[in-house]
């Protein structure tokens, strides 16, 4: 009884609402939420190859910043291999898109 | 930027016909209404439109009342899934102005504009903007209470907004005592037929009465009418009549996670049987238990209640109880509903029957049964049947119970909130 008198709790307790009308409206409230890619430019490219190679070529661990619709996504790890024609990398045995790359640093 | 907040609560006028009569460019000078299906017990009007309403039509009342009072009354059956997506596409375009909207029911929702007038210059014009765009791209004529926050904007709307020319209205609360105060107690959010009487029987005929009676005294007249626990809605009356409401304007409110998942249906005709009433019982049990499934909930208790068919000598029960353990398998649930029905049924006709499931728990893990070996291999069954029903609609596959006379689950499968989809 006392949540009426807190919060939200005088408008959640005396609205009508269908049980589809509120599934429609979190699924629009979870699309919303859902991340844009973003697009680099030639300079953080750059900036990303560098990283990427240096990892490669020197065993340095690397920290990459990944697109991913519904979280914040960054792969630690070394480099293992690139594959250019199907445009991915491998970090710890696991394959990854290029594409996805939105930033790369090198872990000290 | 104000330092006091700006709500809003935008309400659509005659919603579902003004949907309709957008749709149907052809009825626009008629009288409209949208009225159940008379032969199963839901004919009566759900929405009329303003003409409609002139000839004297009204919300509620029945389809046969209506025609006799409006023999050219154009009545259209209900396309629910049409007034949800309407409405969602009108919860866009307030997302267009802020993000900060809140839908209250179907047709109203909340909006908090606080931050986005610097944009837009004052409510009043944002609001004209907004009712604008909305009845040139839906054909819907909306009505704006506007205020500080939300019981305001609410009172603006139903007592001022609703009823002027414009469809506007501000209401800054220090002018409650020329407004909102001199108006009835009956006009009051939240007071009905029964609480105006209530309210008149301690001599509070105004919403302004209401307002300046001190608390503390309310809550002493109250408790003297209500009992000891009547503090909280003498508190609640008090801030609506006095205007204070600190709530949010939340456009997340509504995922959070229930408290009870429950379905309930008025059956079309009145069920004698046990044979009957348990065929709905496991409909129902069916529902519930598959919406449990799909937010990944089991419930531990569950609640049975069948209301008499007779209106004037009600009968009927609702009751609960607490299973062995949480679950979300169809036929444990019906078990124990099953139980709960031949223990406090009285065997007299029934004209309504629902089922809820509470004390939710995640079904991440559940207890191993000694006595129910099979519970993976009916969890197996109903996570198929569940995806088939959910690709193509819940009358694809059925219990064999559904297609005898008294089984409801095709009928109810066409039906959003009791009316056609």
């Amino acid at each position: 009884m006392r949540k009426k008198l807190e919060g939200n709790g005088l408008w959640e307790s005396s609205r009508m609402m269908l049980p589809e009308h509120k599934v429609a409206i979190n699924e629009q409230q979870a699309a919303l939420r859902l991340r844009q890619r973003i697009e680099l430019d030639e300079q953080e490219w750059e900036h990303v190859a560098r990283c990427v190679s240096e990892s490669l070529q020197q065993r340095r661990q690397i920290a990459m910043r990944l697109f991913h619709p519904a979280e914040e996504l960054t792969v630690i790890g070394i480099v293992d291999r690139i594959d250019q024609l199907k445009g991915r990398f491998m970090v710890d045995g696991e394959w990854f898109a290029m594409n996805d790359i939105e930033g790369a640093d090198i872990e000290e | 930027m104000p330092s006091e907040r700006v709500v809003m609560l935008a309400d659509c006028q005659s919603f579902y016909a003004s949907v309709e009569k957008a749709e149907h460019p052809e009825y626009r000078h008629l009288p409209v209404a949208v009225a159940g299906d008379p032969e199963r017990r839901s004919g009566i009007i759900l929405a009329a439109c303003p003409i409609a309403k002139k000839a004297g039509v009204t919300t509620a009342e029945r389809l046969g009342d209506a025609l006799a009072k409006c023999p050219e009354l154009v009545i259209i059956r209900p396309r629910m899934q049409l007034y949800i997506d309407t409405s969602m596409k009108i919860t866009s375009i307030y997302q267009s102005f802020t993000d900060l909207v809140e839908p209250y029911s179907i047709d109203e929702q909340f909006l908090d504009v606080t931050g986005s007038l610097h944009l837009y210059g004052s409510p009043a014009e944002l609001a004209r903007m907004i009712q604008a765009r909305i009845q040139e791209e839906l054909g819907v004529y909306t009505r704006f209470g506007i205020a500080e926050n939300k019981i305001l904007a609410k009172t603006a709307c139903d007592n001022y907004a609703k009823k002027n020319g414009s469809g506007l209205f501000e209401l800054p609360k220090n002018r409650l005592s020329e407004t909102l105060w001199t108006l009835p107690i009956g006009k009051m959010f939240m007071v009905g037929s029964r609480m105006t009487r209530h309210f008149n029987a301690m001599g509070i005929d105004t919403i302004g009465k209401l307002a300046e009676t001190p608390l503390e005294r309310l809550k002493q007249m109250m408790r003297r009418k209500f009992g000891k626990n009547s503090d909280i809605n003498a508190e609640l009356y008090w801030r609506i009549a006095n205007g204070i409401d600190d709530s949010p304007v939340k456009p997340g409110t509504h995922e959070v996670a229930p408290q009870t998942v429950g379905h309930m249906m008025t059956l079309p005709r009145d069920y004698g049987k046990l044979e009957e009433i348990k065929v709905v019982l496991l409909e129902l049990t069916e529902l519930v238990c598959q919406r449990c499934r799909g937010k990944g909930y089991m419930g531990h208790v569950v609640s049975v209640g069948c209301m008499g068919a007779d209106y004037d000598r009600p009968t009927g029960f609702s009751r609960q109880m607490k299973m062995s353990d949480p679950t979300n398998v169809t036929n444990q649930v019906y078990r124990a509903a099953v139980e709960l029905l031949l223990k406090h049924w009285d065997g007299n006709p029934v004209r309504k029957v629902g089922v809820s499931l509470s004390q939710l728990t995640s079904d991440d893990e559940y207890q191993l049964s000694l006595f129910d070996p099979d519970r993976e291999k009916h969890a197996a069954l109903e996570r198929a049947t569940d995806a088939l029903k959910r690709k193509y609609g819940d009358a694809t596959i059925l219990r064999a119970v559904s297609i005898t006379p008294a089984g409801q689950a095709q009928h109810r499968s066409e039906k959003i909130g009791g009316h056609y989809k």
